[in-house]
């Protein structure tokens, strides 16, 4: 797995999170969720300022972070590849899709890539059993997949960024 | 009221109280692991469970209030099953490393097992095997001992206002520890271990180093600040191991803080004087009591010849009061000298003299109790949480639980401005004109004078106060039903300090406070005896009973007592006795626990002056820079050892109690006076401490022994935890214990503690009218160059210079890091950790960096303790004495900071 490298954190970019939620204590999941998005994750350095604004102690800022599954404490790849193995999926072979991206991009459930571009995470369900076995990559579902199948989204994820390098 | 009925027993109680306060009141003890009296309750254990006879519903007793009517079982075979359950299921994760855990031996979880049998579990789960988090240097956490009680969280969060630790993750995964992984950063107050009902939380300093039935208890009073706290130093063959507080007793409830609970280590180290030591050919050599006295008596009876006041002494106020009657009569009655000063000297003999002068005692009008009462607090000059820990945990509660209005007047932040309403921010050393500008404007209901208009404008203008939260205060203070001010050290150290005590006097009277129960002027003394140690008139302005020593009346009222004619001269103080030395009239100083060397810059003479002195006598646990150039070094006692009395800052006389034996050749300072006086021919005759309390006592009724338990704490049996058996505390019953209504709870009826407001009033009216009201005279602001002010502050970690000896306290704060505005650091691209020199016209130290937000940008704050002598060196040389109290004035100085000579 790869050696994580932390982000630099803004005071100004977090103060204005808040102040979008009028430095609510009670709006402090909304902050989170907030910058997760515009972090990947939730830096440490973070969510001690967020405390920091809505007066909330730090040890409370941190149990809400670790009480919710979706806050992230360490910086995560560009693209999240949510392989659901909900039941219908597993039936389907979620489990081939799983090892196939774990063989392809020599990353374990929950880790990154080392060119921080992936991470694999299996989740429950996706709700769309009817596509079973799917998956789902920032925002958009992929359905009735196979290992084949998973391994040209993969390459094609690649070869976007690549492009999208080159013209910037 | 309501009226229930627990297992048989009626009692009637408020309808607002929980079954388990009922439960209480009927004398029926309810097992609980997360309840705790001081917080609120969370029922997350539960184990409280107790069935209601008529629904057949068991409930958890801790949160639900009862009802009119209704009937409780405490016990029964529901109960007894659910309990079983309950801590089947607790086990589950529980490793069984009794043997191992330090809890084993006093752990409620381990009572509980055992009276409910709950050996086998039905249930199968794995163990939890999280390592140990180990990263904190002073407390360990234990995941997987701990049952997620949360009551390390809550009284962290609610008693102690800190959140250190909290919560981590969720369902089974939950922890308890400090947040992002990080090092406990917090104010190490161990309250957390001490309320853990497992062995989840232990501290570094005595892992596996007891187990707890081995141990002796012993109730004493701690001797670092003035808070009176009563903590329990437990022993094992002559040492001790371990210091810690019980829910309930005392003023402090169960709450004592870092140095309290972890500064016991100094005084069992080899560096400590075991031995008396006499100079011979320039080198101190071991000697014994036998040879040392009666060099000293010769020496002491030759200059005794000469005259009066031609020896001087100095005593520490952290000694008893016992020890301080002792000495202020061996200098009065046997050497005839009035040459006597203490270490209150150089802080609170500045508060000390105007408020004998305007109340005529130096017990306070308020106490804890009554600023939890306080409808509005304000705290002026003052750091209560590191300063008297208890009375900052009192403001605190009082601003979050019962809604005082609370204003702190301060350059910096303390860590109570967080709660307050307004935290008033002045620059440094403004408290002074704030304090005079507000007294004149209470007094003359607003219509101010021309000169004082103009005054108040430049209080705003140049000391930055904020106008509108100044007229906040005013009528708060104005109109609210019962107000406290507290002030502390930071006012004691004012350019002029006298006119600021003053004007607090000023303010408390115009305010109609002194008559008014419930309100008054708190002032927290600086160390733990300065009161008792100057009520038994170790200085040189009073006899025993605040007295003036220079009234004949008063020496006549102690001839009288003492049987024989007190010939001893004018005397006087540290200032008095520095010069006489230097004169040549002071041939000899005899120092309890004293060292003027290291209170005054390094080119003040102090030194050289004393080096004039035919004999110095210094009575001490550890070396310094007066031992070093003593005649005679004596090995003192520590608080730990010997037995006496303290008056806390609320006016409580408690006891401390000797917890092991004479470290080494070792005495307490009134057993070494005399045998002083014995071998000089003329002795005293004390046999005891006691005996020396008893005399007192005898002629100063009113400081009988007296303290105060936790308002919920009703006795040794009224412990709502398991009933397991509490040795009592042997010998610390403080008044009388008094049977209250049905005969099942028990009250302590303790003498008072407070001043008596009467006798304060009519010496306050007649001190009042002799006050002269001064016009406006222009501010004496810190004169020089220079960009910050440097002030030198208490620590919560050490107290005097003593605890730098302590290896725990090291361990938590090794050295004195000097802490600077964290934007001001940015600028300046300033690093933590980073080396800086300060310079004055006097001289240049460098020091390490520690940005902070709580200082603000004009200043920079550098603990006291760590103060040597290259860090005085900053300060002007010389011997400047503020008039009226004769304090040493060194307390702020304007500085310049060079980051490029860093090295």
């Amino acid at each position: 797995m790869a050696e994580t490298k932390h982000v630099e954190v803004d005071l100004e970019d977090i103060e204005k999170i808040c102040e979008e939620f009028e430095n609510r204590e009670g709006a402090v999941v909304q902050v989170l969720q907030k910058v997760q998005e515009k972090y990947g994750y939730v830096p440490g350095e973070a969510l001690e300022l967020v405390g920091e604004v809505l007066e909330i102690p730090k040890s409370k800022m941190y149990g809400v972070l670790t009480f919710y599954s979706q806050f992230y404490q360490e910086p995560r790849g560009k693209f999240i590849l949510k392989v659901c193995v909900g039941t219908a999926c597993h039936v389907r072979g979620a489990g081939l899709l799983v090892d196939k991206v774990r063989e392809e991009l020599h990353i374990e459930p929950g880790e990154n890539t080392e060119d921080m571009l992936f991470t694999l995470e299996p989740v429950a369900c996706l709700g769309s059993c009817a596509l079973a076995p799917m998956a789902m990559v920032s925002g958009t579902a992929y359905g009735k997949l196979s290992a084949d199948k998973m391994v040209s989204l993969i390459r094609q994820l690649e070869e976007e960024t690549v492009h999208e390098e080159e013209t910037v | 009221m309501a009226k229930v009925t627990i297992n048989g027993i009626e009692v009637d109680v408020d309808p607002s109280m929980t079954i388990l306060k009922a439960a209480e009141k009927a004398g029926i003890p309810v097992p609980t692991f997360c309840y705790h009296p001081r917080m609120d309750p969370a029922g997350s254990c539960r184990i409280c469970a107790v069935e209601l006879e008529d629904s057949k519903k068991v409930v958890m007793s801790c949160v639900t209030p009862v009802a009119d009517g209704m009937r409780v079982l405490t016990e029964s075979p529901k109960i007894h099953e659910a309990r079983k359950t309950n801590l089947e299921l607790l086990l589950l994760h529980h490793p069984l490393d009794c043997p191992v855990c330090d809890c084993g031996g006093e752990c409620p979880l381990q009572n509980m097992s055992f009276a409910y049998g709950a050996t086998e579990s039905r249930f199968e789960s794995h163990r939890n095997d999280e390592p140990e988090d180990m990263k904190s240097d002073v407390l360990v956490f234990n995941a997987n001992r701990c049952i997620l009680c949360g009551k390390c969280v809550r009284i962290c969060d609610e008693v102690q206002d800190v959140h250190a630790i909290g919560f981590i993750n969720r369902g089974f995964d939950t922890i308890i520890g400090p947040p992002l992984g990080k090092k406990l950063d917090c104010e190490f107050c161990g309250d957390c271990l001490e309320v853990c009902p497992t062995g989840a939380i232990t501290d570094h300093f005595v892992r596996y180093k007891y187990r707890p039935w081995q141990l002796e208890k012993q109730q004493t009073t701690c001797s670092y600040c003035p808070s009176g706290c009563q903590m329990f130093v437990e022993t094992e063959n002559e040492a001790i191991v371990r210091v810690t507080s019980q829910e309930g007793v005392g003023p402090n409830e169960g709450s004592i803080c870092v140095v309290g609970r972890f500064g016991f280590n100094h005084v069992q180290i080899p560096e400590r004087f075991d031995t008396p030591y006499m100079r011979s050919l320039h080198r101190l050599v071991p000697s014994s009591w036998e040879e040392v006295l009666p060099e000293i008596a010769s020496g002491l009876n030759a200059i005794r010849k000469k005259g009066v006041d031609r020896i001087a002494g100095l005593i520490s106020t952290r000694v008893p009061m016992e020890d301080a009657y002792v000495f202020q009569s061996f200098f009065r009655k046997i050497l005839h000298s009035n040459m006597i000063d203490t270490g209150a000297r150089y802080s609170f003999m500045n508060a000390a003299l105007p408020i004998v002068a305007a109340t005529g005692t130096l017990r306070p009008l308020v106490d804890h109790e009554d600023i939890l009462k306080a409808k509005v607090i304000l705290v002026v000059g003052a750091d209560p949480v590191s300063e008297s820990n208890i009375t900052g945990l009192f403001v605190k509660r009082a601003a979050r639980k019962e809604r005082s209005r609370l204003y702190v007047v301060d350059s910096e932040a303390i860590s109570l401005s967080s709660r307050a309403k307004d935290h008033i921010r002045v620059l440094p050393g403004g408290e002074q004109i704030f304090l005079e500008v507000l007294s004149e404007e209470i007094r003359q209901s607003g219509n101010l004078g021309a000169e004082w208009i103009s005054r108040k404008e430049e209080l705003f203008k140049n000391w930055n106060v904020d106008p509108s939260a100044y007229q906040r205060l005013l009528a708060d203070l104005r109109s609210c039903e019962t107000g406290i001010i507290v002030a502390g050290r930071k006012l004691f150290q004012l350019e002029t300090p006298v006119a600021g005590v003053e004007s607090l006097l000023k303010i408390t009277g115009d305010l109609g406070w002194i008559d008014r129960p419930g309100c008054g002027l708190f002032v927290l003394p600086e160390a733990s005896n300065d009161l008792g140690v100057l009520m038994m008139g170790a200085s040189h302005e009073w006899l025993p009973g605040l007295m003036d020593s220079r009234d004949p009346a008063s020496r006549g009222r102690w001839e009288e007592t003492w049987g024989s004619r007190l010939a001893y001269g004018p005397g006087g103080g540290l200032e008095e006795i520095l010069k006489g030395i230097d004169e040549g009239k002071i041939n000899a100083l005899i120092s309890l626990g004293e060292n003027p060397i290291g209170h005054f810059p390094p080119g003040s003479r102090v030194r050289e002056i004393l080096s004039k002195l035919d004999m110095i006598v210094s009575i001490d646990m550890f070396q310094n820079e007066l031992s070093d150039m003593a005649h005679f070094v004596l090995p003192a006692s520590s608080a730990y050892e010997r037995s006496g009395h303290l008056v806390s800052a609320e006016g409580f006389v408690q006891a401390i109690k000797p917890t092991m034996a004479y470290w080494g050749e070792s005495l307490p300072d009134w057993q070494i006076l005399d045998r002083l006086s014995h071998a000089m021919g003329s002795p005293m005759g004390v046999d005891s401490a006691e005996s020396v309390m008893s005399e007192i006592l005898r002629f100063l009724p009113d400081l009988a022994p007296s303290s105060r338990n936790g308002s919920h704490f009703v006795g040794g049996t009224g412990e709502i935890r398991l009933a397991t058996p509490v040795a009592s505390a042997d010998g610390c019953a403080y008044g009388e214990m008094v049977h209250e209504g049905n005969g099942l709870s028990t009250k302590f009826v303790s003498p008072a503690h407070k001043a008596n407001r009467e006798s304060v009033s009519s010496r306050y009216a007649q001190w009042r009218e002799g006050i002269k009201e001064e016009p406006a005279s222009p501010y004496r602001s810190i004169a020089g160059e220079g960009e910050f002010v440097l002030e030198l502050t208490k620590s919560l970690f050490h107290s005097g210079k003593m605890t730098l000896m302590d290896s725990n306290l090291k361990k938590i704060q090794p050295e004195g890091k000097l802490r600077i505005n964290r934007q001001t650091a940015r600028k300046r691209k300033i690093k933590k950790g980073e080396r800086v020199s300060l310079r004055t016209a006097y001289g240049v130290c460098s020091f390490i960096v520690e940005p902070s937000p709580a200082v603000s940008e004009f200043e920079l704050t550098f603990p006291v303790h760590f103060a040597n002598a290259e860090v005085l060196a900053l300060f002007a040389p010389g011997l400047d004495f503020s008039s009226g109290t004769g304090a040493p004035v060194t307390h702020r100085i304007r500085v310049s900071l060079d980051s490029q000579n860093a090295n």
